[in-house]
């Protein structure tokens, strides 16, 4: 399903409305120093209220199966936000890898709870070294001898590993880099949550040590559900950046307009006016990139995993880029603790390096045009 | 998916082009070692060989207007089809899988921007004298805007007009003028009343570039090619029905001519500077220069083409806002800055994976060609508004920062 023009923008406003109210600046700093690092109220009001969650589930599982496009403006306005709650990790790193397994089964089993906000969940990949690429995973998978796996080893970097309900777990087997899923319950299993540079974004270690889990998808088809999940979440993390991006620049532009110095409004010294512009245009490459991504994966074009590429080191330049400038314009004030400037930064810089960084995502791009 | 007229529009182009040109070939896609290699971000070519360019390109225009696609979106009674920029668009994407003559001398100034201007703001006889003529490639319009004293800040053009009975009499210098040496008619700024505000003793006029006292001189840029002149106005008499606009009103004039260049300016051009923006031209030239394995060179491969790629999606965004009917935002300055920048990026990345190879002509096929392009690079931030103009522009009118205010000083050396 996809929606039009006029539901995109309400859609917006709803779900921009829906932030102000709930994720204000007080909220998001309360939010980030407590455990969980969320509001199970609010979430509950977002799936129960905006069916948030289901929005880009298919139907036969419960959701309201709309797509990227549309998940693409939730995801900018939780990022202008700084929206603290499970929804990339549920819905876009583990809701996608379950749909990229093609296994009906466990579609079947888990993804209706995610839809109505009852499950939370996430997707275990990263190491200690923090490589999302599934051919450097040392987790294994044993199988225990009636039919079930056992999972041994450490997982890193695990976002909201200490609470989501299930985790997605890739881990190797002879077959090669396997999708499981394990019970946040499940004997065996521990997690530990870890100092993060972006406190609103949670993130774990999780230890597993001999857990039971259950196959998703073929044994050894972890590589090529991964490379579609990469795909999906890093244009859903892009649509986040630009929306964080976008928020930087209208601040830093608000403060040129009204503070003055030496007589005169900041915002009309060139100096500064051209920093805004300059933020101004990462800001307009990287919502026309997240949003041009996204429509290519609903038409599922065959250059999609291209602009998908690209859409991530986009954003990830441009909010970094926006989320630096933003503290420069605003001067001293803006390096106090006191001012949102640091919070964006922080998300910036963590999002800029979720799945590996420049470098990385740099070869990825070069790979899929063949270079 | 396009509305029914749109296909219809769309297949008489079809038809037409088919009827008269042959499709292009792949301009991006490349056989290292064949083909053309030139690199021309502007053109260097002999006088003989230009003049023939500029033939062909009013043939062609001639031949496009004579089957309704010579000024799709002007009005019928001075020969225009009175179609949408929706149309216009979509014949320009239909014809650029066409090779046709480049129409570049034509169309950037003239067809842009001083058909519009003229459309806008001459009497109706001026109109019918000159419009059908422009658009029918019998004459070619050039902006008599810049002076050596006023680049970017166009207000303060120096150039007197001087009223004499029925005529006004010009004397001044303009400079940096495209196509001035093939055009019949220039669109002129002058100052008509020195002791008004700046901006409010301009007037405008329309110059036939024949006239007695107009001389232009060709001036060599620094890629060694000589695309744009000094026009000397020495004594020039221009008839009162050639002003544009009121006395000492030619400020509104300039600006409908400075918007309409926002819009011309700067869209990506499917010449042979497209090969510098290419993935495939790139990767190619890489494994020719062995550089392919270079870590920072493949670092600084991506972030190139990560901004080419970006820039697209920004120009597809604008289009296709346009074609809902929806005025598109800045995306158009923006991705001018960017083509800018992208194409002088490219231009200093291919000079690295080249090393010397660049800085002297072994002769060697697709190596000392960059060095157009290289040459080109400082001008893209400087045509059409520098860089600084555009910033502020976006500054200003999107983000509404405020204007530099205008010191005492600045104020007294101005007037």
């Amino acid at each position: 399903m996809t929606a039009d023009d006029s539901e995109l923008k309400e859609l917006r406003a709803s779900v921009r409305e829906f932030m102000e109210a709930k994720s204000p600046e007080e909220a998001v700093r309360k939010l980030m120093e407590s455990e969980p690092h969320f509001d199970t109220e609010v979430w509950a009001q977002a799936a129960d209220q905006l069916r948030l969650p289901g929005l880009a589930i298919p139907e036969e599982y419960g959701g309201d199966g709309f797509g990227l496009v549309e998940l693409g403006v939730v995801l900018e306005e939780m990022g202008r936000a700084l929206f603290c709650a499970p929804f990339f990790a549920t819905v876009l790193l583990a809701a996608q890898a379950l749909l990229a397994s093609g296994d009906k089964e466990a579609c079947a089993r888990h993804l209706p709870g995610i839809a109505a906000g009852r499950t939370t969940a996430t997707l275990a990949v990263a190491e200690d070294n923090g490589s999302w690429d599934p051919a450097l995973i040392t987790v294994r998978a044993l199988p225990d001898g009636n039919g079930g796996w056992r999972l041994k080893g450490r997982k890193c970097f695990v976002i909201d590993g200490t609470t989501a309900d299930l985790v997605l777990v890739v881990a190797r087997t002879v077959a090669g880099p396997s999708l499981f899923a394990v019970d946040r319950s499940a004997t065996g299993l521990s997690a530990e949550p870890l100092e993060t540079l972006d406190a609103t974004r949670a993130m774990a270690r999780l230890t597993f040590d001999s857990v039971s889990a259950t196959l998703v998808g073929a044994d050894g088809a972890g590589g090529r559900i991964m490379a579609r999940v990469l795909d999906i979440a890093s244009v859903g993390l892009a649509a986040e950046q630009a929306g964080g991006a976008r928020r930087c620049l209208e601040t830093s532009a608000e403060y040129a307009r009204v503070r003055h110095q030496f007589g005169r409004p900041i915002g009309s010294f060139q100096a500064v006016k051209h920093k805004c512009a300059d933020m101004l245009v990462q800001v307009e490459l990287a919502e026309a990139s997240a949003r041009e991504a996204a429509r290519l994966a609903t038409e599922d074009a065959p250059d999609f995993p291209v602009a998908a590429a690209v859409a991530h080191a986009c954003c990830s330049r441009a909010y970094m880029v926006a989320a630096m400038e933003n503290i420069h314009v605003h001067g001293g004030i803006g390096f106090t603790w006191e001012h949102p400037a640091h919070l964006y930064f922080r998300r910036a810089k963590s999002s800029q390096l979720l799945f590996g960084g420049p470098a990385v995502y740099h070869e990825r791009l070069l790979d899929r045009l063949g270079i | 998916m396009e509305p029914d007229d749109m296909q219809d529009f769309a297949a008489e182009a079809r038809r037409f082009l088919d009827a008269h040109a042959a499709k292009a070939p792949d301009r991006t896609a490349v056989t290292w070692g064949e083909g053309d290699d030139s690199m021309a971000y502007f053109s260097s070519l002999p006088p003989e060989e230009e003049a023939e360019q500029v033939r062909r390109a009013r043939e062609w225009q001639r031949i496009r207007h004579g089957h309704g696609f010579g000024w799709i979106t002007g009005p019928p009674e001075y020969g225009g089809r009175g179609l949408t920029a929706v149309h216009d668009l979509l014949y320009d994407a239909v014809e650029s899988e066409y090779d046709v003559p480049d129409t570049g001398v034509l169309g950037v100034v003239g067809l842009g921007m001083i058909g519009p201007t003229i459309l806008a703001h001459a009497q109706p006889h001026i109109k019918d004298r000159w419009l059908p003529a422009m658009y029918r490639g019998d004459a070619i319009a050039c902006q008599l805007f810049s002076e050596p004293g006023a680049g970017s800040d166009l207000a303060s053009v120096a150039t007197r007009a001087v009223r004499e009975g029925e005529d006004w009499v010009l004397n001044g210098q303009k400079v940096w003028t495209s196509v001035a040496h093939h055009s019949e008619i220039g669109l002129a700024l002058t100052r008509t009343n020195p002791g008004a505000p700046k901006h409010r003793g301009i007037t405008a006029f329309l110059v036939p570039m024949d006239a007695p006292g107009v001389e232009v001189r060709p001036l060599r840029q620094m890629t060694g090619g000589a695309d744009f002149n000094e026009v000397f106005l020495t004594d020039v008499r221009v008839p009162d029905d050639h002003r544009l606009g009121e006395v000492d009103g030619g400020w509104t004039v300039a600006l409908t001519t400075l918007m309409n260049e926002r819009n011309t300016v700067g869209s990506e051009g499917a010449g042979p500077v497209a090969a510098a923006l290419s993935p495939d031209h790139l990767s190619a030239l890489m494994r020719a220069t062995w550089t392919w394995d270079d870590r920072a060179l493949r670092g600084r491969l991506a972030e190139l083409l990560v901004d080419a790629m970006a820039t697209g999606y920004l120009n597809d965004r604008a289009r296709r806002t346009l074609r809902a009917g929806i005025a598109p935002g800045p995306e158009r300055s923006v991705a001018k800055l960017m083509y800018g920048q992208n194409l002088t990026r490219a231009a200093h990345f291919v000079s690295e994976c080249l090393g010397p190879r660049i800085i002297a002509d072994t002769g060697r096929w697709g190596t000392y060609a960059w060095s157009e392009l290289l040459l080109a690079t400082p001008a893209l931030r400087i045509l059409g508004g520098t860089e600084e103009i555009m910033k502020n522009i976006l500054a200003e009118r999107v983000l509404g920062l405020p204007k530099e205010p205008v010191t005492t000083m600045a104020k007294e050396v101005r007037s």
